[in-house]
């Protein structure tokens, strides 16, 4: 059966056992920053990213996606995958090319069409991060964006009707309920 | 692709023309040994006829490159054209090959 949840690992290091977040759904790795974690998936952009994640055997298992350009110069490595086209790429004006790897991880999760998407170790420091995740949060009304992060908790998505922010705690403890 | 005189034959020909299957069939049996031997994961001759050639799936993208790279040393021609079945969004993806001096690249 097709799970309702899937989780986003950012861009920044996550001190959390992300192994246990695969009881919840499908896990989406962005780049080569958690490399000591086994993904479901995993997005990358940049060619020095990619021939790091084929040579880890933690992404052995991982279907990593990359845009069409990098694709073609990987097409014969088994576990390399081309990018969808997302739809309104142009309009959030993003290039798959350049954007961060988080961003592609997190239109893909909402590609997969899942219900809820935690954001697990997502950077939302940068100004331009913040814009595009709502962005594409305003773009699916019928996605719920759950944040989450250590206290004291961001209010920086309150505005947003589908933007939740939550505590590792809590995180913890759902995937405690869903066992 | 097939041996030069059978390609594009129509299936009317084809049955004036035993020599012709049989060669077509020889190629056909030559292509499954040796991507027997080659193959380190599953593979499918497709059995559709096709005019130009027989198609090949490879499950594995390394078999599928070390067949075309190997071209030569088996005496046949690949038709410059690659499909990749996308797992996200299944669709199947097509590229042209493109032969360089040093191996080869897709377009």
């Amino acid at each position: 059966m097709k799970s309702a949840y899937i989780t986003v690992v950012g861009n920044l290091p996550v001190r959390f056992d992300i192994e246990q977040a695969k009881k919840l759904g499908p896990v989406i790795a962005s780049g080569n920053t958690n490399k000591s974690i086994s993904f479901d998936y995993a997005t990358a952009n940049s060619e020095t990213n990619l021939q790091d994640m084929l040579n880890s055997s933690s992404f052995k298992h991982s279907e990593v996606l990359v845009p069409e350009g990098l694709f073609k110069k990987y097409v014969f490595f088994d576990g390399v995958t081309c990018l969808p086209d997302f739809p309104g790429l142009k309009s959030y004006d993003i290039d798959p090319e350049k954007c961060s790897p988080q961003t592609l991880s997190l239109m893909l999760s909402v590609y997969l069409r899942q219900t809820i998407v935690f954001l697990v170790g997502y950077d939302i420091s940068n100004p331009t991060e913040l814009t595009r995740l709502k962005s594409i949060m305003v773009a699916n009304p019928n996605t719920k964006f759950m944040f989450i992060c250590n206290p004291p908790r961001t209010y920086q998505l309150d505005d947003l009707a589908n933007g939740f922010c939550d505590t590792f705690i809590k995180f913890q403890e759902l995937i405690d309920r869903a066992k | 692709m097939w041996p030069a005189v059978c390609r594009n034959r129509s299936v009317e020909i084809l049955k004036e023309r035993p020599d012709l299957v049989d060669q077509m069939n020889n190629f056909r049996t030559k292509i499954d040994n040796v991507l027997k031997i080659i193959c380190r994961k599953h593979f499918q001759v497709d059995a559709t006829y096709m005019m130009s050639g027989v198609r090949l799936w490879f499950q594995s993208g390394q078999d599928c490159y070390d067949f075309i790279i190997r071209q030569p040393e088996f005496e046949w021609e690949v038709h410059p054209e690659l499909s990749v079945m996308n797992t996200i969004t299944s669709q199947l993806q097509t590229f042209e090959i493109v032969y360089t001096p040093t191996g080869i690249t897709i377009d």
